[in-house]
C-alpha cells in the first residue's frame, strides 16, 4: 500500500489570517515539510519551490450527480507534486475567501489518483473575531466555510471584548455545533492542534457530540437535537436501539440522493443489529463512505449517533426516518 | 528488484517521461527529482548518466525537434532543451508557473507547451516569440497530428484544434461535457480521442463530425496508443489491455478486443504500440510489463514484479524507433531496458 500524504484544507475569508498561518507553517521548525497550494502568492513570505499557485477550477463529474463537483486544478497540481517523492510530508491547500469547500473535499473522494496517494485530514477555517458576524451577513460562503470546518481558528480575539467574543462563539456554535474552536491572536497556536486531526478518517470518527456539551452524563433514550440558525441547520440523532442494516442503508441513501445538495457534512457511528463492530459513516453532499471500524469499547453504551449539517434541513423528517430504521 | 528480461536500474525518482533518439542509440528519461538520465545502448552496462536540470521536478517530456536533444518542462517554470551530453538551453521561462505539457513534431519543426490556461506554439524559426493561446480552463493535454499541421488542446468541456502555421484564428471546437485530459490522433489523422476525468474515452471522426464514447473502465485511463497502422487503439484503465477497432468505420457499436492481465487484477497504467510490428507493450499498476497482441492469448512477460517489493505503477514506456528495445519506468524509479533480439 502506498503511503498516503495527509492534506489539510485551509479556508476563511480575506483578512481572517490565513496568510499569517501559512507563513507560520512554512517558517516554523516543526519537523515536517509542507507543500503548500495557494490561490495567490501575494503575501507568502517564503520563496519555496514547494509553494504552488492554483486557479480555482470547479468541474462537474459526469455521473448524474449535480452536486458532485471537484477541483480540476487540485487534481492537476497534486498529481504534479506527487511526482516529487520524498520531498514533503504533508500538503496544505489554501482556498480563496469565496471558495466553496465542498468541491475541494470531494476531490479527495472522487479522483482515484488523488484518493490513492493522499488523504484529506481536515478542513481548517480561520475566522476573524471582529468581522465574522458582518461577513456572515454579507456572504453565504462564510457560513459554508464555518459549517464545513472540522477545526476553527477564532483569530484576532484581542480585537474584541470578552462579551463580544462570547457572542461570536455562540454564533459559530449555532452554525456548527461539532467543530473544535481554538481562540488565537495572530494565529498563534501549536500546530499539532490543527494538523493531523484525522477528521475524515473513518477509524477516527469515535466521538460525535456537540463540542460545547462536553461529556454528556444525561440519559440517552433516543433523541434528536436540532440547532437552527438563519445561516445553517444541524441535526443530531441518537438511539440506544440497534439499527436494521438494510433499512438504514436504504434510508440514508435516499436522504443523500434527495437532499444531498442541502447537506454539507454528515457523520455517524452506528450500532447495526447483529454486528459486533461499530459502523462509521460520513458524507459530503451526496458522496458518502462507510466501514466497520473495530469493536465498541467495552465501557461504552452502543448508542448510534448520526449528525447532519446543512441548509434547510427537515429535522422532523430525518428523525422519523432514523426512527424507522430502529429495531423494535 | 523485479525480475526483468533485460537490464534494470533503481533511479529512485518518479520516471516522468522517456524517449529514444531517432538513431535508436540512446534512451533518455526525465525524472520527478528534476534530473534527466541518458543511457547509451552501445554500452548499456555502464548505466544511466544523470544530469541535474530542474530546481524542482520534471512534469513533462518530449523529443526536441533537433535530433538527439529533448525537452523537459518543470515546476520551476522552465522548458529546457537537454542535449545527450547534458548541455542545456532554456527554451521558455514562465517564472512560478508550472510547465505541465509539451509535445513536438520534429519533421515540421513545431513545438507546443502549456501551463495552466495558456498554451504556446513555437515554429522552427529561431528567436520568434511563441504564439500564445489563452483558454478558458486549464490545459489537460496536447497532441500534434501526424502530418504536423494541427494541434489538439484538451480542456474542460472540449478539445480545440488549432492550425499550427496560423498566427491567430479561432480553433475548431469539439465539445463534450466533462474534463478532457490526454489526447491522441489516429495515424491517418481522421480520429481524435481523449481520456476523461471519468473512466471513459471520447472520440471524434473529423471527416464527418461523428463522435463516440467508450466506457466501462474500472480505473482512470492514464495512457492510450494507436497501433502503428491505426487498425486499433490500445488503452489502459482496465485489468486487461483494451483495444478498440478503428477499421471499417471506427469503434461505434463494436466490442473491443483485449489481452493480458488478471481478472480484477491491477489496472493497466501505460500502453505503447510497437513502432513497426502489430504488438503492444503494456505496463500495470503493480509494475508488471508485458508485450502482446489484441485477441491473442500469447503474451510475453517482460518485467515481473518481485513479491517482497512494494508495487509501483509503470509510468512510462518507450520503444527505440527500430523496435528492438523497450524501456519501462515506474513511479518508484525502477527502469528496465529489454533487447528483444536477445530474447528470440
Amino acid at each position: 500500500m502506498t503511503e498516503q500524504i495527509p492534506v489539510t484544507v485551509l479556508t476563511g475569508y480575506l483578512g481572517a489570517g490565513k496568510t499569517t498561518l501559512l507563513n507560520r507553517v512554512l517558517s516554523e521548525n516543526h519537523g515536517k515539510k509542507f507543500a503548500v497550494i495557494v490561490n495567490e502568492f501575494g503575501e507568502i513570505g517564503i520563496d519555496s519551490d514547494l509553494v504552488v499557485g492554483a486557479d480555482e477550477e470547479v468541474f462537474e463529474m459526469n455521473n448524474g450527480c449535480i452536486c458532485c463537483t471537484v477541483r480540476g486544478d487540485l487534481i492537476r497540481i497534486i498529481g504534479g507534486l506527487l511526482k516529487r517523492k520524498g520531498k514533503f510530508d504533508a500538503i496544505l491547500v489554501e482556498t480563496t475567501g469565496l471558495a466553496d469547500p465542498a468541491p475541494v473535499a470531494q476531490t479527495f473522494f472522487a479522483d482515484e489518483d488523488v484518493k490513492r496517494r493522499t488523504k484529506l485530514d481536515s478542513v481548517l477555517t480561520v475566522v476573524d473575531a471582529k468581522h465574522v458576524l458582518q461577513r456572515l451577513e454579507d456572504s453565504p460562503e462564510a457560513a459554508d466555510q464555518i459549517a464545513f470546518a472540522d477545526v476553527l481558528l477564532l483569530n484576532k480575539v484581542d480585537a474584541v471584548t470578552p462579551d463580544e467574543l462570547a457572542a461570536v462563539e455562540r454564533k459559530l456554535r449555532a452554525i456548527n455545533p461539532f467543530v473544535k474552536i481554538h481562540r488565537t491572536e495572530r494565529c498563534a497556536i501549536s500546530l499539532d492542534k490543527i494538523l493531523d486531526q484525522g477528521s475524515f478518517d473513518l477509524n477516527r470518527i469515535v466521538a460525535l457530540k456537540p463540542e460545547f456539551l462536553g461529556d454528556d452524563h444525561h440519559h440517552d433514550h433516543g433523541e434528536m437535537k436540532h440547532y437552527h440558525d438563519e445561516n445553517m441547520d444541524s441535526v443530531s440523532l441518537s438511539t440506544a436501539k440497534p439499527l436494521d442494516p438494510g433499512k438504514f442503508n436504504t434510508w440514508i441513501n435516499d436522504v443523500l440522493m434527495s437532499k444531498g445538495p442541502t447537506i454539507l457534512r454528515a457523520k455517524g457511528i452506528l450500532n447495526l443489529a447483529d454486528a459486533d463492530a461499530r459502523y462509521v459513516f460520513q458524507a459530503v453532499h451526496m458522496m458518502s463512505e462507510g466501514a466497520f471500524a473495530g469493536p465498541w469499547p467495552a465501557k461504552d453504551k452502543r448508542n448510534s449517533r448520526l449528525v447532519f449539517i446543512g441548509r434547510e434541513l427537515d429535522a422532523e423528517a430525518l428523525k422519523l426516518g432514523f426512527a424507522s430504521c430502529q429495531m423494535a | 528488484m523485479a525480475e526483468s528480461k533485460g537490464l534494470s536500474w533503481a533511479l529512485d525518482a518518479y520516471v516522468v517521461g522517456a524517449a529514444a533518439t531517432p538513431d535508436s542509440r540512446y534512451f533518455v528519461c526525465s525524472m520527478g527529482d528534476g534530473t534527466v538520465c541518458v543511457l547509451d545502448l552501445t554500452d548499456a552496462a555502464a548505466g544511466f548518466k544523470t544530469y541535474d536540470i530542474h530546481k524542482g521536478g520534471s512534469l513533462c517530456f518530449a523529443p526536441d525537434i533537433e535530433a538527439g536533444a529533448h525537452l523537459t518542462g518543470g515546476d520551476d517554470g522552465k522548458l529546457i532543451k537537454v542535449a545527450l551530453d547534458g548541455a542545456t538551453e532554456i527554451v521558455a521561462d514562465l517564472g512560478r508557473k508550472w510547465i505541465e505539457h509539451v509535445t513536438t513534431h520534429p519533421e515540421t519543426g513545431f513545438r507546443a507547451y502549456a501551463s495552466g490556461k495558456e498554451a504556446f506554439v513555437l515554429g522552427k524559426k529561431k528567436g520568434d516569440d511563441p504564439r500564445i493561446i489563452k483558454l478558458e480552463t486549464s490545459v489537460g493535454g496536447l497532441a500534434i497530428n501526424p502530418k504536423g499541421k494541427r494541434l489538439a488542446i484538451t480542456q474542460y468541456n472540449n478539445v480545440n484544434l488549432y492550425w499550427l502555421a496560423a498566427k491567430e484564428g479561432l480553433p475548431q471546437a469539439l465539445t463534450w461535457k466533462g474534463s478532457h485530459l490526454h489526447v491522441t490522433w489516429s495515424p491517418d489523422g481522421d480520429y481524435v480521442v481523449t481520456t476523461m476525468q471519468e473512466n471513459a474515452l471520447h472520440g471524434w471522426r473529423l471527416s464527418d463530425g461523428q463522435h463516440f464514447r467508450m466506457e466501462g473502465y474500472a480505473a482512470k485511463i492514464r495512457s492510450l496508443s494507436f497501433a502503428k497502422r491505426g487498425q486499433y487503439l490500445a488503452t489502459g484503465g482496465a485489468d486487461t489491455v483494451i483495444c478498440w477497432p478503428f477499421t471499417g468505420g471506427g469503434p461505434m457499436g463494436k466490442a473491443p478486443s483485449e489481452f493480458g492481465g488478471i481478472l480484477n487484477g491491477p489496472p493497466v497504467t501505460a500502453v505503447l504500440a510497437h513502432p513497426k510490428l502489430d504488438a503492444i507493450a503494456a505496463g500495470f499498476e503493480d509494475g508488471k510489463v508485458i508485450v502482446g497482441q489484441p485477441g491473442s492469448t500469447r503474451v510475453m512477460p517482460i518485467v515481473t514484479p518481485a513479491k517482497d517489493q512494494e508495487p509501483s505503477a509503470v509510468s512510462v514506456l518507450a520503444w527505440t524507433p527500430d523496435g528492438d528495445r523497450l524501456l519501462a519506468g515506474t513511479e518508484a524509479g525502477d527502469v528496465h531496458v529489454v533487447d528483444f533480439r536477445s530474447l528470440s
